[in-house]
């Protein structure tokens, strides 16, 4: 009798403490989280200046981010026209053309993987097949270009796409497909024109999160768009963006340069944030609507 | 209803240029009745026309679908092609590398640009050692959050506790470096790091070993370091871990929730308590998906190159102290590609080539395991 | 009719009942295997020209599935497979060089669920014949009213054809996803439990709606309710296990049926 009430009150103890511990865990996670954007909203605040908009990087801590924002906007616009064409079709064909045959199973499972792939890597792959290859036909300038950042965000975007198309579109019931095809519609028009307009908030909400996600890659853009210190729009051009220059400034041994990086910090969260907040409110207000 | 009725024999136009009868005014609504008028006739005019014009765009049908479809399976086969491509294109940039230093180069410590010899291992420790010190602190904080917000948190804040957890993922990578870089560091260097080196290291600043570090081997190497500033391993795996730490949870959190209600019901059943049954039942019955998504933080971990790059230091020489800086593959390639030329360029691009290789084959674990599950619902 | 072919029990097979009218589709020797299982078995049929024919039977006896292969809906999924002959006026539609296009333009369909496009009402309408034809917009207009009122739907939504068809109520919308079928100007009408999914009083519009679109079409509908059967169809086929039971005038089904699994269905004892 003692025994069990000593077991019992021990398997109480366990539960109590295990369950305390999640919560503690939360709150870790949560601590970290107001910590991260505390910091990133007094630092950046009180950085923040209106030259920040209107200056070039050129005149350093007198300047400011102005050709860095442009180049970033530039660069993101190139990686999402590049990448949603692509990504909604690929995952189009996954959902609608492939799904249960052995090679869309296969595409689906790299695609997941492309997902998480070292963005690093994916540059250096835009490097070898677009910088290298343009710096020998210009007799050895090296051209980095705008362009060439926007291909290698293109590459961490695709994936983001391909998938939330081909989930989206797998949601659709199968009863509009069969709806569609017993009036003798193709495929095809059946694809473009109902089961994507069907999914069409769902597929904003990944390019939108597609967006968050390129707006804040730093390392493929260092070996494909590089940065400069003038204001340009040529995506021919090298281009600076956004967290290249923050890369830049934080390691810079200046104060002030970090005080311009903190300013910067803050509009790419911002940004960022205001993204992915986007992107769940277009998908909450408009569920796949069928059933 | 009927009576709304109204033009009757009605021709239009168009490809079957068949009569349309409107008039149903003559209906019987009897139910059963069969005494129906029957009209055998059968507009079989332009039948032919018809025909024909169907089968042609039959024929443009077939052809625009196959056209479609190959639009479509060309893009998504542009998935498989930058896989294999960023696979082809750094061994190739590293094929320099690789002939030079052969199987060696794993194993060398060396990195002297000046002599233009390289090795491996410094790099490599480092990704190697900064992911798994991220797993240690992430995993069991990650099963914390994911079994507080599926089983603990009252049901009104779970939605607004697993957002904001999930926030932490949306926030980008450089962020985390400037907050690691300025902040964290610091903070880590005067707070922890004084006690970690005192108390387990094998180089205190008084100089008199504790008991630990006297006794217990390894520890004291592996938090001794006289290096007066933040930027460490610990520091960088800490960074890391807050960053995989939504990515896991997330992964955990949706898993648990696909364990069956009547499971748990009959546990809970038996009179087990929330523990006993996450613990017991719902740990057990998701374990090659919380295995799966361990390895998708991992590959993350691995990958990182940002947060890394700021909070490592960047020494390019070996230290068994995890609070001595150190170098990972992503933030080598950072901070040394645009300068390298020639072997060091093809060193940098051998060693992206070994990352590449080696995320691949932990996210393929990652995402077989997330799939074992998914195969047992059936899905 | 004659006196004999409504007195009678046909004593040939269940696939022949009295001929109350041309038959529009011949059924014969049906087979259905789907992933190698054996749904459908030998099933013959005639269906009469412009006249309702349900098809009853317990859920799992492959009702549903013989209705889907009048249209071939069911090839647009892997490993399904239909063996047999399927003779629409005169031709084998199961041939594989029927094309589809002229198979769904002569045989239209109405799912258990209503799905509206997402798309305006006109729009769900006018899609369909938009692919099938060129008209003029004066003639799609003409066209989509004419099957909004055969649908008997007019009324309800003229003043609203520009909005979402999604917002229409459950048994609208199963009426204006008939209207889109009949567009087409089809010969052959496939309704697949058409109002499972709608209340007593929609349904109630929809059978109406059979009885007055029999003038025109010849309906099979595939029902689980057996009063509906009875209500709307001049004749009815009882289905148990992929096998084809009876199948005879309403009347004749449903108060001298000649198979005793039929009675036993129809007077509730399984199913």
């Amino acid at each position: 009798m003692a025994g069990n009430s000593s077991l019992y009150l021990r398997r109480r103890f366990t539960n109590a403490l295990a369950l305390t511990l999640s919560t503690m865990a939360t709150v870790l996670g949560l601590i970290f989280l107001a910590w991260i954007l505390w910091e990133t909203l007094r630092q950046g605040l009180g950085a923040l200046t209106p030259k920040l908009f209107t200056k070039i990087t050129a005149y350093g801590e007198d300047g400011g981010l102005a050709n860095a924002m442009v180049g970033s906007l530039i660069i993101n616009l190139i990686g999402i026209l590049i990448a949603t064409p692509i990504g909604v079709m690929a995952g189009a064909w996954l959902a609608e053309y492939a799904n249960r045959t052995r090679l869309g199973e296969s595409i689906r499972f790299l695609n997941d993987i492309l997902l998480s792939a070292p963005s690093i890597v994916l540059g250096l792959f835009v490097y070898t097949i677009i910088v290298l290859p343009t710096t020998a036909l210009t007799s050895g300038n090296t051209t980095f270009s705008g362009l060439a950042g926007g291909v290698a965000l293109a590459l961490i975007a695709l994936p983001v796409i391909v998938r939330t198309t081909d989930e989206m579109l797998r949601l659709v019931p199968s009863t509009l497909r069969e709806a569609s095809l017993s009036l003798g519609i193709p495929q095809w028009k059946l694809t473009t024109q109902i089961l994507v307009r069907s999914a069409r908030s769902g597929i904003i909400t990944g390019v939108l999160l597609a967006l968050a996600r390129i707006s804040g890659e730093t390392a493929p853009l260092l070996f494909t768009a590089f940065g400069n210190n003038y204001m340009t729009a040529n995506p021919m051009d090298k281009m600076s963006s956004l967290p290249q220059v923050i890369y830049q400034y934080a390691n810079d041994p200046g104060e002030a340069m970090h005080a311009i990086a903190w300013a910067g910090a803050f509009v790419l969260t911002m940004f960022v944030l205001l993204l992915s907040l986007a992107s769940r409110l277009v998908l909450s207000r408009n569920k796949v609507s069928h059933d | 209803m009927a009576a709304r009725l109204t033009s009757g024999g009605l021709l239009l136009k168009g490809a079957s240029q068949r009569r349309i009868v409107n008039d149903r005014l003559g209906l019987h609504r009897l139910a059963g009745s069969h005494e129906r008028d029957r009209n055998h006739m059968q507009a079989n005019v332009g039948a032919v026309a018809s025909t024909m014009v169907q089968e042609e765009r039959a024929h443009r049908d077939a052809r625009h679908d196959r056209l479609f479809s190959w639009l479509l399976k060309g893009c998504a086969l542009l998935v498989l092609a930058s896989l294999l491509g960023a696979a082809g294109a750094t061994l190739w940039g590293g094929r320099h590398a690789f002939a030079t230093f052969g199987w060696h180069f794993l194993i060398s410590s060396a990195w002297d640009p000046s002599t233009d010899t390289y090795g491996a291992l410094v790099p490599v420790y480092g990704t190697i050692a900064t992911s798994v010190i991220a797993l240690i602190i992430a995993v069991p904080i990650s099963f914390g959050v994911a079994l507080y917000l599926s089983e603990v948190a009252p049901a009104w804040l779970r939605t607004p506790v697993a957002s904001a957890i999930e926030l932490l993922a949306g926030i980008p990578s450089i962020i985390y470096g400037m907050w690691g870089l300025f902040i964290f560091a610091p903070f880590f260097a005067d707070h922890i790091k004084p006690w970690l080196t005192n108390y387990l290291g094998d180089k205190p600043d008084d100089g008199k070993l504790s008991w630990v570090a006297a006794h217990v081997p390894f520890i004291g190497k592996l938090f001794g370091s006289d290096y007066p500033f933040g930027a460490s391993v610990l520091t960088a795996g800490i960074v890391l871990a807050v960053m995989i730490i939504p990515f896991i949870s997330s992964v955990m959190r949706e898993v648990f929730q696909t364990v069956p209600t009547r499971l748990k019901e009959s546990a809970y059943a038996l009179g087990s308590s929330t523990w006993e049954v996450s613990w017991d039942i719902v740990l057990p019955y998701t374990r090659s998906a919380v295995i799966g998504g361990i390895f998708l933080g991992l590959g993350r971990a691995l990958g990182e190159t940002m947060a890394v790059t700021f909070v490592l230091g960047n020494a390019m020489q070996f230290s068994a102290s995890i609070l001595d800086p150190g170098a990972s593959i992503a933030s080598t390639i950072a901070n040394q590609f645009s300068e390298a030329a020639g072997l060091q360029k093809s060193t940098l691009m051998a060693l992206a080539f070994l990352l590449f290789v080696v995320t691949f084959i932990v996210l393929l674990i990652a995402r077989w395991m997330l799939r074992q599950l998914a195969h047992k619902e059936g899905r | 009719m004659t006196e004999s072919a409504a007195a009678g029990i046909h004593p040939q097979s269940a696939a022949t009942p009295a001929p109350i009218a041309p038959t529009k589709i011949q059924v014969r020797d049906l087979h259905f295997y789907y992933n190698g299982f054996h749904a459908l078995k030998g099933i013959s049929m005639d269906i009469p020209e412009k006249k309702v024919t349900a098809i009853i039977g317990p859920s799992g006896c492959g009702k549903s599935t013989l209705l889907r292969i009048f249209n071939r809906i069911y090839a647009i999924y892997p490993k399904l497979e239909a063996k047999g002959e399927i003779v629409l006026d005169g031709e084998n539609i199961l041939d594989a060089s029927y094309s589809m296009n002229r198979l769904r333009s002569k045989v239209g369909m109405v799912f258990q669920k209503p799905v509206p496009f997402p798309m305006t009402i006109f729009e769900n309408v006018a899609y369909g014949i938009r692919h099938h034809e060129k008209l003029s917009r004066a003639d799609m207009d003409i066209r989509v009213e004419q099957a909004l009122r055969s649908a008997a739907l007019w009324d309800e939504v003229k003043d609203k054809l520009k909005q979402s068809a999604l917002g229409l109520s459950g048994g609208q919308q199963q009426r204006l996803c008939i209207a889109r079928g009949i567009a087409l100007k089809p010969e052959v009408l496939l309704l697949d439990e058409p109002t499972s999914a709608l209340d007593p009083i929609a349904t109630g519009r929809i059978e109406q709606l059979v009885e007055e679109l029999k003038n025109e079409y010849t309906i099979v509908i595939v029902t689980h309710n057996m009063q509906q059967a009875a209500r709307c169809s001049d004749l009815t086929a009882f289905m148990y296990l992929g096998e084809l039971i009876e199948f005879d005038r309403t009347e004749q089904i449903f108060t001298k049926p000649s198979k005793k699994q039929t009675e036993d269905y129809i007077t509730g004892r399984f199913g």
